[in-house]
Order: structure tokens, then sequence, then C-alpha cells
């Protein structure tokens, strides 16, 4: 059998693309960032077996056992703050559709705000925690559990400055290619971070209260 | 073209030859332990072992051939007939992916069986020869130091350092621990690898079948004094067992937890010419101190141990030829 | 403070102080800093000399070329490689001079020259610069060069990110240097131990530099797989299929889909490090809590995954290499790309290998036992497919089949070896000991032999001229002669029980397998020589050896399908794609014109200095962790947010090139390409004439015949 048994006729073939448009750079620039978001989200596997490795009675020596100190009813004011968010987002996004650039201004300048009054919430409660002597010095496991959460807080970092500074993109350049893939690539990056958080609330807080 | 061919040729016996040389001689020589077993489980792996490489040169001798063969005959000028479009032979396609997977089919079930023969979870041959012997067997705890095996014997209540003396063909278990980082025991050839772990204990297990002494070492690197952590296995007769025990039992020193304590600092026997010997040791070592890693006790290494190690040696022995140690 | 800290701190300067400035007081560091210090010195004379920093700066180091990042990627990788060597003979001599009781000491040490601690760094060194620093970049390199042309792409997803990529990668090489000396490198091997490598056992700033080396180039790793995938899945040429991709481009997609999954395992199995190291958790501690089978675990999640990120690329190189020389078609392409694919598979669920003797249950053995076996049948089919592409074939043993064949060999040895150690019950007589080296060693000479077959392969499509064979042929024998010296004593010393990383070897009955391997050194040492005497005789006279597109006459991918060396924009016009071996086929069917002519304008990305920048910061961010000098750090990163926001704003990134310009390029090729048909030098000796009838249609030359740097690539 010849390799080249399937190949085109050679008298009709066309050897040169003329007139080439070149790649899509939107739609490769947000294939990229799914790429990138599949390594986050490997991370973010990583963390939670370890999370899941160091959960047995002896990770706990020296603290306290998570139903003693984890406090679902924060946990679940920051889901609110946070998926609120993504709605708000994702009525930019709307608005990006239509092409008004007062409407996604606004909306993602309310997602940023939602997303500090996540990151207050999420703040004003480790503290809390701290304070009582619970902290990621104490042990394994309390070690991996701040670990979780504040890398996810991070992240929320992360979002909010990338909405700031897409405001003033939008009001530099208005929606040119490069501000509406970035626009796009952030909606990805801030509903990840609300599919990562039903994994933190069920494994973290809802197993802590169980635990 | 024709004379690099040659050079190949050339090369490629020469190798063989010498390859094959060492290696017969290597395997007859002095110290190349792995091919003498002299214990149980050490024997049923070396079984093993034989099998493994057996199958798998079947396979992989035909191979090397047929390669040799292909790029001799379809070379350039050679006598194989050029097709250049053939690329593809479901036959072929067949055979190629079938061998591999018969192969490691059956080394898979060979793999599984001895595993399960001297895996020291699950050493079926220590347990067969337990029940055969009806002897009870002899309890050692083990408890690696930075850097210094110490074996207590619980049931005699002595302990001895770098030195395992065990009695010929009375199962030996094991209980290991550490005091610092993880170190791997391995006699090797009585027994295997196992893993010696700080705040944990794991088991291992052994028969040996003959006297003599054999040579055992940490294996995974637990800094620098590594490469002096190696003691001697000294299989003896029943009698001879019991008069050793009772000649240790005799001597003076002994070991409490607070001279457990000052025992495990960090300390490379380099130039060591005796090694402790305890008479005495305060029951419940083992777990007394696998209890205090696991609540966070550390003996540390001095950073001056490390950066300067130089200097640091120096000292050692001056401590040495005192006495200290 | 959150740890207990050994030794002095200060805000200033962290824990850096006179006593850390290794160089002034170790006597062997002072001779090697005194030599890099002066081959430094030159390097930079001679590029003043010459008048080069602003050509160095324009052309190189602000480049977002894929081409010209990969040469520099296998720069960085060759370098490294050096330093690899240079560990590899220490440790050897070491292990040469300790042997028995009765062996004197030198320098201070109690036998041989070296202490404990010294060599510690050097074995960790070793292992972590050839695996991350050597093999990895290397790799990298190929596949950032060879990937896009082969795809008839002009460019790839995001030159920018492959540029900081790069970047980041030299970074951390460049850590790894200084840790020679301003302080002193982990001491525990290069995959790290925990609990070792806590503070209370590596209370100094070694195990740090190795972390944040490792991390620096993990997350280039990442961003560099991140734009591969993207490359080769949006920017293939029209007409190229999924089933036309050539395989090495098959490889590079299977291998970057491994290193974009298993590289973050890696950074969080660090990041934990470095969290228990300067925040004072839990999570490796033996007390507290922690568990040090984590880092086992996470560590070779990655870690074995990663064996085979660099080995796909391999055999992707000899299944490029192997059909050329045998003048024939790869046998079994499917086969070979679905043997890839599972290959990549099979290795995430293999990890515990690495670990059998860790006391797990034998059913939990056994499992990966098996699973282990497993990944040995796609390689089997890998080597019979070689084979049977060889069979009917016409064999031309030049130097990059040789290296082919010599990787094929070496994988045989390597594989066979590597199901010894998946039978766990030998695993457990010789794990963590140099079996496992030995096995392991075969292996990455399987990489290092397809690397120097890919050099010598595609070295002239990048360069325009092919490397010299004689020398080349010495180099190659006596890497043979040196691998069968050092490897088959160490094999014997792997059955005799002989453990890794010794620095005095008790036994004396194992002196002569020593003293033979130190011969393989010898051995290596001289095919260094000849390595370079083949660089520099080949750099001489390449105006004899200048080649055409088709550099070898005989190759089968779309890179042949432009002109050598490549222009910036890799293809004037984007081939439209009809077979699976594109040029074979063109080749076969008489359609080999390369110059179509009627030009479009070309769309580049332009070149930039804020990778490079970046690169820097995130250097002197990871020397100010690895010091704790926390302003050094604050500022760092505070620099590299302010760098990539102000980027981000930049929307003058691109270029454009016009048609004329297009055609100027392409003419000064076709020019330079006359020219060696004028004087009479065939492109290729013996082989068929498939590179002289692409340029002998060629219209005369119009310009001169000018061979100026700036359009070279
Ligand atoms: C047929 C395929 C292979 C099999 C069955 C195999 C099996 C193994 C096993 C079981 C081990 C663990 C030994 C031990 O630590 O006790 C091991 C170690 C290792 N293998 Fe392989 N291997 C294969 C291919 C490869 C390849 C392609 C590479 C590529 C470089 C590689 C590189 C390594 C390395 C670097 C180690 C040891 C790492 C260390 O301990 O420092 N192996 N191999
Ligand atoms: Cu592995």
């Amino acid at each position: 059998m010849s390799a080249h048994s399937t190949a085109v006729d050679p008298k009709s073939a066309s050897l040169w693309a003329r007139h080439y448009p070149g790649h899509d750079v939107i739609g490769t620039r947000t294939f990229g960032f799914w790429l990138y978001m599949l390594t986050d989200a490997m991370v973010y596997a990583a963390l939670f077996a370890s999370l899941v490795v160091l959960s047995h009675a002896s990770n706990m020596v020296g603290g306290p056992a998570p139903s003693e100190f984890i406090n679902p009813r924060v946990a679940y004011e920051e889901t609110i703050a946070l998926f609120a968010s993504v709605l708000t987002y994702g009525l930019a996004m709307v608005s990006l559709k239509k092409g008004s650039r007062r409407g996604v201004t606004g909306w993602i300048l309310l997602s940023a705000l939602l997303g500090l009054v996540y990151l207050g919430l999420s703040v004003a409660d480790n503290v809390n925690l701290f304070q009582h002597g619970i902290t990621p010095q104490t042990n394994g496991f309390l070690s991996a559990f701040f670990a979780i959460i504040i890398y996810h807080a991070v992240h929320i970092v992360v979002g909010v400055a990338w909405m700031l500074v897409m405001l003033l993109q939008i009001a530099k350049e208005g929606f040119s290619q490069n501000v509406v893939y970035r626009l796009i690539n952030l909606r990805l990056f801030w509903h990840f971070q609300a599919v990562i958080w039903v994994f933190v609330f069920v494994f973290v807080y809802l197993q802590g209260v169980v635990l | 073209m024709k004379n690099s061919w040659k050079k190949v040729r050339h090369g490629a016996t020469l190798l063989a030859v010498g390859a094959l040389g060492l290696f017969l001689s290597g395997c007859s020589a002095r110290g190349i332990y792995l091919m003498h077993p002299e214990g149980a489980i050490s024997k049923t792996s070396f079984h093993y072992f034989l099998l493994d490489v057996g199958i798998m040169l079947l396979i992989i001798v035909p191979t090397t051939l047929l390669a040799i063969w292909a790029t001799m005959r379809y070379r350039k000028g050679g006598h194989g007939a050029y097709q250049p479009q053939w690329s593809h032979s479901t036959a072929i396609e067949i055979v190629v992916w079938g061998i591999p997977l018969i192969t490691v089919g059956v080394l898979s079930y060979l793999s599984v069986k001895a595993i399960y023969a001297v895996n020291p979870y699950n050493p079926e041959v220590i347990a067969k020869a337990e029940k055969k012997a009806g002897s009870t067997p002899l309890e050692v705890d083990v408890i690696a130091t930075d850097w210094r095996w110490l074996f207590v014997y619980p049931q005699q209540h002595i302990a001895t350092t770098n030195q395992l003396v065990v009695p010929r063909g009375i199962p030996v278990r094991f209980r290991l621990t550490s005091t610092s980082v993880v170190n791997d025991f391995i006699i090797p050839q009585l027994v295997g690898m196992i893993d010696v772990m700080p705040g944990m204990r794991t088991k291992q297990a052994l028969i040996a079948d003959h006297r003599g002494n054999y040579l055992g070492f940490s294996a995974d690197y637990s800094g620098a004094g590594l490469s002096w952590m190696h003691f001697n296995t000294h299989v003896v007769g029943k009698r001879k067992f019991q008069a050793w025990v009772s000649s240790i039992q005799k001597t003076p020193q002994s070991l409490s937890y607070k001279g457990f304590n000052r025992f495990a600092r960090p300390y490379i026997p380099v130039g060591q010419k005796t090694q402790p010997i305890f008479g005495h040791v305060k029951p419940g070592l083992f777990d007394f101190v696998v209890r205090e890693v696991m609540r966070g006790k550390t003996w540390n290494t001095p950073m001056n141990m490390t950066e300067n190690m130089v200097a640091y040696l120096k000292k050692q022995s001056k401590l040495q030829k005192e006495g200290y140690y | 403070m959150l740890v207990h800290l050994q030794g002095s701190w200060s805000p200033a300067l962290g824990r850096l102080c006179m006593k850390q400035l290794a160089f002034l007081h170790v006597p062997i560091l002072e001779y090697t800093f005194a030599v890099v210090a002066l081959l430094g010195l030159a390097a930079v004379g001679a590029v003043t000399y010459f008048g080069k920093w602003k050509y160095l700066w324009r052309e190189w180091l602000t480049t977002v070329d894929h081409k010209r990042i990969g040469i520099m990627y296998i720069i960085i990788g060759l370098v490294m490689l050096l330093r690899g060597f240079a560990d590899a003979v220490m440790i050897r001599l070491q292990q040469d001079m300790a042997i028995g009781p009765h062996s004197p000491g030198y320098m201070g040490a109690v036998h041989g020259y070296l202490t404990p601690f010294h060599i510690g760094q050097i074995f960790s060194a070793h292992g972590m610069i050839m695996i991350v620093f050597a093999a990895t970049p290397l790799l990298v390199g190929l596949m950032n060069i060879i990937v896009p042309i082969q795809i008839g792409a002009r460019d790839m997803a995001y030159p920018y990110l492959n540029a900081l990529g790069l970047w980041l990668t030299g970074g951390g090489a460049a850590l790894v240097m200084l840790s020679l000396f301003i302080g002193n490198f982990a001491h525990g091997g290069w995959y790290g131990f925990l609990p070792y490598f806590e503070l209370p056992y590596s209370p100094g700033v070694g195990v740090d530099y190795w972390m944040w080396a490792f991390q620096l180039s993990a997350i280039g790793t990442s961003l560099g797989s991140i734009n591969l995938i993207a490359t080769i899945v949006k920017m293939r040429a029209p007409g190229m299929t999924w089933m036309r991709l050539p395989i090495f481009t098959w490889a590079s997609l299977s291998t970057n889909l491994i290193a974009l999954t298993s590289f973050p395992v890696l950074m969080v199995a660090l990041a934990l490090v470095g969290m228990d190291r300067y925040l004072g958790t839990h999570f490796y501690t033996a007390g507290m809590g922690g568990n040090l089978m984590l880092y086992n675990d996470l560590f070779w999640i990655w870690g074995h995954p990663e064996v085979y990120f660099l080995i796909l690329p391999a055999f992707g190189i000899m299944s490029e290499i192997i059909p050329t020389f045998s003048e024939k078609t790869l046998f079994g392409y499917a086969t070979m790309v679905i043997a890839s694919f599972a290959i990549g598979g099979v290795s995430w669920g293999v990890w515990l290998h690495h670990f059998f003797t860790m006391a797990a249950a034998p059913s939990v053995n056994s499992f990966y036992s098996i699973t282990t076996m497993l990944v040995g049948i796609p390689t089997g089919v890998k080597i019979f497919n070689w084979i049977f592409t060889m069979y009917r074939g016409r064999v031309r043993f030049e130097l990059p089949m040789m290296w082919a064949l010599l990787a094929l060999s070496l994988l045989i040895v390597g594989g066979m070896t590597g199901m010894m150690n998946a039978f766990a019950s030998n695993d457990y007589m010789w794990h963590n000991g140099i079996f496992v080296v030995a096995h392991f060693h075969m292996m990455v000479l399987v990489i290092a032999s397809s690397i120097f077959g890919a050099v010598e392969y595609w070295f002239p499509k990048l360069f325009g001229f092919k490397l010299e064979q004689k020398w080349g042929k010495w180099f190659f024998w006596f890497m043979v002669l040196g691998t069968g010296f050092v490897f088959v004593p160490m094999f014997i010393l792997g059955l005799a029980g002989m453990t890794r990383r010794l620095d005095y070897i008790p036994y004396t009955a194992w002196g002569p397998y020593l003293h033979l391997e130190m011969v393989g050194i010898g051995l290596y040492g001289a095919a260094l020589l000849f390595f370079l005497a083949h660089l520099y005789v080949s750099l001489r006279d390449r105006e004899s050896r200048r080649v055409g597109a088709d550099a070898w006459g005989t190759g089968r991918s779309v890179e042949w399908m432009t002109h050598s060396p490549v222009p910036s924009y890799n293809f004037a016009l984007i081939p439209h794609i009809n077979a699976r071996d594109e040029w074979a086929w063109r080749k076969d069917n008489g359609l080999t014109e390369l110059h179509p002519g009627d030009y479009e304008p070309i769309h580049m990305p332009k070149n930039t200095g804020v990778p490079l920048v970046l690169g820097a910061f995130f250097f002197t961010l990871a020397f100010g962790l690895t010091w704790r000098i926390w302003w050094l750090t604050a500022l760092s990163t505070a620099a590299i947010v302010i760098m990539i926001i102000v980027r981000s704003f930049d929307t003058d990134t691109d270029m454009t090139i016009p048609p004329n310009e297009v055609e100027r390029t392409e003419k000064r090729r076709s020019d330079r390409a006359s020219d060696f048909i004028a004087t009479g030098v065939p492109p290729y000796a013996g082989g068929p004439v498939g590179t002289a009838t692409a340029y002998q249609r060629l219209p005369e030359p119009a310009g001169g015949t000018g061979a100026s740097s700036g359009g070279r690539l």
C-alpha cells in the first residue's frame, strides 16, 4: 500500500495557498487560554489531592477538627457574591455582543465590586481564624486548607485587577481585536473561578462540617 | 559509504565482545552480591529475576538480530529490493502489536506472583517457612538516625549499632523507623529494600540460609553520612546467637530515652573503630521514637556541618580520638 | 519570621554575606570562577570588538522569531550540557578515588577529593541540569524551530510568550550557575527528598536555589507547551489534515499535552516545599500532621510523564531521520501516532514505580508494576516500526542516521532494563541503586543521540550548509565507546547491589568497575574535543558545503520545501498540502518549483525587549527569594506586574513585510543556490537530485550575490 494513495491528483493539485488569510487570531488566542485554564485546573487538582491526603485525623494534631472552626455561613455569603459577579460579567458579555460600550463598562465595574465584596468576606473570615490561633502553621491539614483558600483568593485578586485594566483598555481602544479576545478570556477565567469555588465549597467547607 | 559501514560493523563487534566479556567476568567475580542470594527472600527474588530476564531475551535477541539484518541487507548498495512506497502491512502490524502484548501479559503474571512472594507486607515465602519451622520469629526493631543504624532486640532488651546479628534458619521480623529523614534498608544477599520513614513504622522479614557476613546499607539519600551508613549482618548458629545475646547483656552501657536523644544527634561515623553496644535498652524505645517524631521532634543538622564540612570533619575526628562517641 | 533560620540575616542582604561568596575561598571554585570570568570577559570583549551589540540586541535578544528562539534554547541547552558533563566528570573522579578504607583523601576530604556535602551538590546539579536545563531546552528548541515550518506556518500562536518561555528557562539556568559561586546548591539529588529538604536538615540556601530554578523552568516549559499546542491545532497550512501531519509534529503534540498537564503538578509539589521552608507550614514534615509521601506522589506524578515528555520528541526525531535515510516512507504511520499517545496516556498511571519500596501493599505494587510494563507495548511497537521502515529501503549511513540507529540500539537496552525495573520484585533489590541509574542513562542517551542526530539533520535547514562528516564520525564513535565503557560496568555494579549517590565506596571489590567507568569518561572527554573540532571545521569550511532547500536530497516533509537557511517568514507563500509526505509527493510528481512568484504582503510580529526584561525580573525575584532579600522580591514582583500591564496597552506589535521585500529576499536565496550550482559542488553527492532540480529551473540571478547576515535565517 502506498502512503500517497489518499493524495490529490498532482495535475490539478493546488500547491500554494494564495491570498491565504492566515489563522483566526481570536480563535487561536481563546483556544490558548483554554489550555492555560487546563494547567490551572491541574494546579487545583493537585492541591485538592493534597487536601484529601492531609485530611486524616493524624494530620490534624495540635489543631481543632474542621467542624469546630469552619463557618459555612461565611462561605455561603461568599458564594452569593462570587456568583453574582459571574452573572454580571455574563451581562457585560451580552452588552459586548450588542457593541454597547456603556453597558460593558458598567457591568464589569459591578463585577469587580462584587469580586471585592467576596475578597472582603474571605479576608475577614481568615483573619478571624488566625486570631483564634488557627493558622497554616498549626498542622498539615490546616496548611492544605489555607493553601487552597488563599490560592483561590489570589485568583480573585488577579481577576479584579484584570477587570480594571480592561476598563482602561476599553476606554482607550474601544472594542479592538485585542480587547475583544481579552474580554472573552477574562470571562473564561472568571467563570472558571466560580467552578473552582464550587469544589472549594464542597470539599473544604461542606466536608469540613461533616468531618 | 562502504568505509563507514565497515566501521559500524567493526565498532559493534568490538563493543559486543567487550560487553559480553565484562558481563561474564562480572557475574562470577567477588562483590556481585545480587547474583549470589543467600536467603529465602533473596533467592525467590533471584529466581523470578532469571525468569524475567530470560523471557525478555527471547524477544529482544531476535529483535536485535532483525534490526541488524534489516540495516545490513537494505543498506544502499546492498542486496535488498527497494520498495520506497511500501509502508503498511496489516499482518506485520498485528504481529508487531501482538508480540509485545503477549510478552507483557506473561511478564505481568509473573511479576504479580513474585510480588506476592516477597513483598514485606505479604511475604508468602516467610509465612511458609515459619509454618514449616514452627519456630517463633526473632524480632528486631531498626531505628535509623543521622547517620547510624540502631538495632534493638526488644525480646532481649539489647541494642547494637551498625551491626546486626541473626541466627541462621530462623525468620527475623523487623519493624523500622527513622528519627529524621527517609532511609532505605537493604541487605543485598538476604533481603531487598524497604523504606525507613520518620514518624512511621514499616515492616520487613528475612531468613538467612547460611552462616556468614553480609553487607547491608542505607540506600535512600539521607544526607552527608549516607556513605558510611552501612552495617554488617552476621549470621550465626542458634547456639552461638544465644551466647552472643548473653555477652551483650553483660555490657554495662544502657540506653534510656534521654540517652537516645543524645545518641540520635547527627554524626558521620567516618573512621569509627568500635560501635556502641547497649546491654540494656529501656522497653518501648521504638514506639517512643515514632511518637516523638510525630509530635514534631527533629534532630537538626547544624549549618556548619554542611557548609563547612572540612572543618567539621576535623573537629569530629579530634573528638573521636578523645573517645567522645 | 515564621521559620527558624540558622545563620545570619539582614534586611538589606538577606542571608547573603561574605562567607557565602564561595568562589572566594573554596579552591576548586576559585579556578572555576577564574575560568568562567575569563570566558565571560572574552565573550563581552569579542562582541564589543566586532561591534555586534546592536546586532545581538536587535536580531537575537529581542527577537520573537521562533527559529531564533529555538536556536537560543539550543545554545542554553548545549552550555548546560557542558556544565552537566563537568559535574559527571567530578562525580566519577570522586568514586574512582574514594574506594575502600585505605583510599587517601585530599583537599580536606576523608576519602577522595570531595566532601559528602560537596559531592551532594554536584550530583544534584548534574541530574537537575541534564534533565531540566539541557535535555528540555534542547528538545523544546528543536520543536520550536521545526514544528511551525513542518506545518507550513510562518510563526507561532504566541510569539511573545514563546520568547518569555525562553528567558524564564534562561533565568533558571543562570540561577543554577550562580549557585556555583554564591552560596551552594541543593545536596540531595535532582528530585529532592522530603523531609530531607526541610529546613532542619537542609538549613542553607541550596534547596531554595534548586526549587526556584526548577520553578522558573517549569513555568517556562508550561508556557511553551501552550504555545506549541495552539500552534499545531490552529495554524496548520491549508490541506494539512491530521493524517497528513508530519510525524515529528505528532510527537510534539503528544509530548506537549503531557507537559501541559503534568508541569502544573510539579509547580504545586515545589510550591509546597517552598511554603514549608518559608512559611513554616507542615505539608511534608515528618511530624505535626505533615505527609512526606505526598511529595513523592506529587513529584513523580509529574516526574514520570516528564521522562516521556523528553523521550517522545526523541522518538519523533528518529521517525523523521530513519525514513529520510532509508529513502522510504515511514512504516505504520497511524500506529506510530497511536503509540505516541498511548505512551503519553499510560505515563500518567505509573508514577508509583518510583517508590515500590515505600511499604505499599502487594496489590498496589502489582497494579503499578503492570501499568508500567504496559508502556513497553507501544515502545516495542515503535522499535518494530522503525526496523520495518528500513526493511525494503535503501539505508544510507550518514551522521544523522548513525545517531538515530545508535538511539535505536540504546532504546532496546534501556527498554529492557526499564521492564526489569518495572518487575517490582527486581526493583526491591535495586531501587535507589546503580542499576536504575544505568537504566535511565540509557534512556537519556537515547534522547541525547536523537538530539545530536537532529542537530546534524536540521542544521543545514537553518544555516544553509551541512556540518562536516569526518570529525563528526570521530565524535560519534567515541560517544559509542564511552557509553560502552561507562555503562556496561555500571550495569554490573547495579547487579552488585551498589547504591546511588555515594561519596565513598566501602568495598574494594567494586573498584575495577569504577576504574573502567573512568576510562569511559576519558573517552567521552575525547568525544567532546572531536565535537568541538566538528563544529570548528564545519564553520570554517562552510562555503564548500552550501546546500539547497532539500539538504539531504531525500527529505520528505514540508520543512524541506523552503530555502536553507529559512527566511524569517518561513514561506513566501503558504504551501497547500496535498499528501502526507508532501515534499516527497511533489518530488515524485515533478512539482519541485519553489518560486511560484506573485508575492503578497506578509504579517509578522515585531521584535520586543519585554520578554527579556521580564525574564530578568523573574531571575531577580528568584534570587531575592532564595536569599530572603525581601525588598528585592517585592520590587521584582511589582516590576513584573507593571510590565505585563503596560505591555498589554501596546498596540504596535505587528509589522508587514511588503511584497517587493519578500521578492528581494527570495531572490537572494536563489542567488546563493545558483552560486553553488555554478561552482559545480553538487548539493548532495550520490543522492537523488531533488535539490538540484528545485534550483535548476530558476531564472538567472538578477541581483548581486549578497550574503548579508541580516537576511539570514
Ligand atoms: C519501557 C519503558 C520504561 C520502563 C518500563 C521504565 C521503568 C522504570 C522504572 C520502574 C523506574 C523506577 C526505578 C526505581 O527508581 O527503582 C524507572 C526509573 C527511571 N526511568 Fe524509566 N522506564 C522506561 C522508560 C524510560 C524512559 C523513556 C525514560 C526517559 C528518560 C526513563 C527515565 C527514567 C528515569 C530518569 C528514572 C529514574 C529517576 C530517578 O530515580 O532519578 N525511563 N524507569
Ligand atoms: Cu517512571
